[in-house]
């Protein structure tokens, strides 16, 4: 099987014209050629098969936009090849258009005053979706999303929360064979997130759409995307199985211990010490299968213990991890 | 997208219009006490005058009626959406769909005219025109005529509003578009003053310039002001005027487009 999309050294530079500042810097500027070069995405290489939920994973700044928008054909890679269906996708911008779904988190596709059913409407008109595959899709994506009780409520009233599953909705009508989503959780309170996630994983493995996302969030990857590729500055840093990576970076799971009051020092066998605030204590766990009742059951009764954090690492953390270990990951790129 | 789909853009413009119905009574207000004020000022300018330049009263209170409320299309939220769409980046967003952004624009505009002609400017004229009287056309070919006009009027009026809109991506800046077209087309159309009563080297520039065609021509050639070989002469000149400004858009349009995928905007 030939893979669904291939990248091949792929890069995107931005040329800026230097700004100078005050005026005569900007009477200079506006003769002057003197730009600087923002190198966005940088030599990146990978092969993605139908059928897969791969996750994209950098911190602000990594490219991540840059390349899911080169992906579907808004933007011309200044380096490299790049192949979507077997296209070079801004060369057949339209013909891509129409095989492909795209949601940006920060960007809304709805039309705002209409009710949601009418931007459906519009799309059906738009993809030149047949009658009844429209309603067969509108039945199953409104079950799913749970959207009923605001299909038929102007755009601009909807929660941000509602407005995200109507945006992948409307992104997913007609069937495309691939859905790209850029940071489509940003922003989002934990429930609605929750049910991003969940839809995310269930269209995947029932209709067997590819899924694209970027992300700042590993645990939008740990729920929906089994590969994981991560980028810092433009560049590839890892790409592989989530769990290969937790594997070679240990668990890196931060566990905030806080008390009534200051319980004097505390040890534990399965979690580092990292720092000491008296009445409330951080750490971080071991191991991967250390879990909370570990933790709990060790420490025992009678500290006064007021309440219990465990967070999972934020990506600049895993990141700055990743390059401390970088010589341990042999099987790294 | 196929093109008989388009004008689903116009269908849901127009309903979407009907969610803001009380704006229609502030705009017809609006409407009619700025036409009765036109008539109110050239009522003072014929007294004690039967014919100015070979005009009547009841001829500039006709040419108020048709160049007013009627060939007045409002572009002022048309041009603030778009430049907006345009300077913000959203535009992108269309073009990710199989879609062409221009006819996108064009039917979704048409909707959005339809709707205003509909429910403010036709029941204005028609409340006008009973109130002090409009004359019929000077003849029936001049009546056809005008009504190829119209259409020739909304057409330059979009895309006149559409390349100041995307004025917007070039300039980059706030600045109030919308005001600026403004200006030009209360003195350019003929809207406020018709051609015929401006001096006439201005009058000869402005004559030749494609903003005559959204007022002026038009309710000129309804008063019969230009005879059937001038009238259809200036059909011609209008359509001529229509297809180059297609062309200049379909180039900024392109341009946009490349800047906006190899530059990223
Ligand atoms: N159109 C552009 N012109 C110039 N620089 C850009 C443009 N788009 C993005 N960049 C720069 O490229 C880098 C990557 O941006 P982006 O892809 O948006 O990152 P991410 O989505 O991962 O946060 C950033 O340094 C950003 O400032
Ligand atoms: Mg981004």
């Amino acid at each position: 099987m030939s893979p669904i999309i291939s990248a091949t050294g792929v890069g995107k530079t931005f040329r800026q014209l230097k700004r100078q500042s005050g005026f005569g810097g900007a009477l200079k500027s506006l003769f002057s050629r003197d730009y600087t070069d923002i190198r966005a995405v940088d030599g990146i290489s990978f092969a993605i098969n139908a059928g897969e939920a791969v996750g994209y994973l950098g911190p602000n700044g990594a490219g991540k936009s840059t390349m899911i928008k080169m992906m579907t054909g808004i933007l011309t890679p200044s380096a490299g090849t790049l192949s979507v269906l077997g296209r070079e996708p801004h060369a057949h911008r339209m013909t891509n258009a129409a095989e492909i779904g795209v949601v940006f988190g920060q960007r809304s596709q709805l039309w705002w005053d209409l009710p949601v059913r009418d931007s459906f409407d519009l799309n059906r008109h738009i993809y030149d979706i047949p009658p009844a595959r429209f309603a067969d899709n509108l039945r199953y994506l409104t079950a799913m999303l749970d959207m009923a009780s605001y299909l038929d409520r102007p755009v601009r009233q909807l929660s941000l929360g509602q407005r995200m599953r109507a945006e992948i909705a409307m992104a997913l009508l007609h069937d495309p064979k691939i859905l790209f989503l850029d940071e489509p959780t940003i922003g989002l309170d934990v429930v609605a997130k929750d049910a991003v996630r969940k839809f995310l994983a269930e269209i995947n493995r029932e209709r067997g759409t590819t899924i694209i996302l970027t992300t700042h969030d590993l645990v939008d990857i740990e729920e929906i995307c089994p590969r994981l590729i991560m980028v810092d500055d433009g560049k590839l840093l890892f790409d592989g199985e989530l769990n290969r990576l937790r594997a070679s970076l240990g668990s890196r799971r931060r566990l905030t211990l806080e008390f009534a009051t200051d319980p004097g020092p505390i040890a534990l066998t399965t979690a580092t010490l990292t720092a000491d605030e008296g009445a409330a204590k951080h750490f971080v766990l071991d191991d991967e299968t250390v879990s909370l009742l570990d933790v709990l059951g060790e420490l025992g009764r009678g500290h006064g213990l007021k309440d219990v954090k465990l967070e999972e690492p934020d990506i600049e953390e895993v990141i700055r991890t990743f390059y401390l270990n970088k010589p341990n990951l042999a099987s790294a790129p | 997208m196929k093109l008989s789909a388009y004008p689903a853009f116009t269908a849901t413009a127009f309903t979407s219009r009907l969610a803001y119905r009380n704006q229609v009574w502030s705009g017809m207000f609006g409407e009619l006490v700025a036409t009765f004020a036109f008539i109110a000022v050239w009522t003072a300018a014929f007294v004690g005058r039967g014919t100015v330049d070979g005009v009547t009263l009841p001829d500039m209170v006709t040419y108020v009626i048709i160049a007013g409320p009627l060939l007045n299309w409002n572009t002022t939220r048309y041009i603030r959406e778009v430049g907006d769409a345009i300077r913000t980046g959203d535009v992108t967003t269309f073009l990710l769909k199989p879609l062409h952004y221009p006819a996108l624009l064009f039917f979704n505009q048409l909707g959005n005219n339809a709707f205003e002609q509909l429910s403010i400017t036709l029941p204005v004229a028609v409340i006008v025109a009973l109130a002090v009287g409009l004359l019929p056309p000077a003849s029936v070919a001049h009546g056809l005529l005008f009504l190829a006009y119209w259409v020739v009027s909304w057409s330059m009026m979009f895309l006149i509003a559409t390349l100041t809109a995307m004025l917007a991506f070039w300039l980059l800046t706030a600045f109030a578009l919308d005001w600026f077209l403004r200006g030009i087309m209360a003195v350019a159309s003929g809207a406020v003053v018709p051609l015929w009563f401006m001096p006439a080297p201005l009058a000869a520039i402005l004559g030749y310039l494609p903003f005559a065609w959204v007022s002026y021509y038009p309710s000129a050639v309804y008063l019969g002001k230009l005879d059937l070989p001038a009238a259809s002469l200036h059909l011609a000149i209008g359509c001529i005027w229509l297809a180059t400004l297609v062309g200049i858009l379909t180039w900024l349009w392109s341009r946009m487009r490349h800047r906006l995928i190899v530059q990223g905007g």
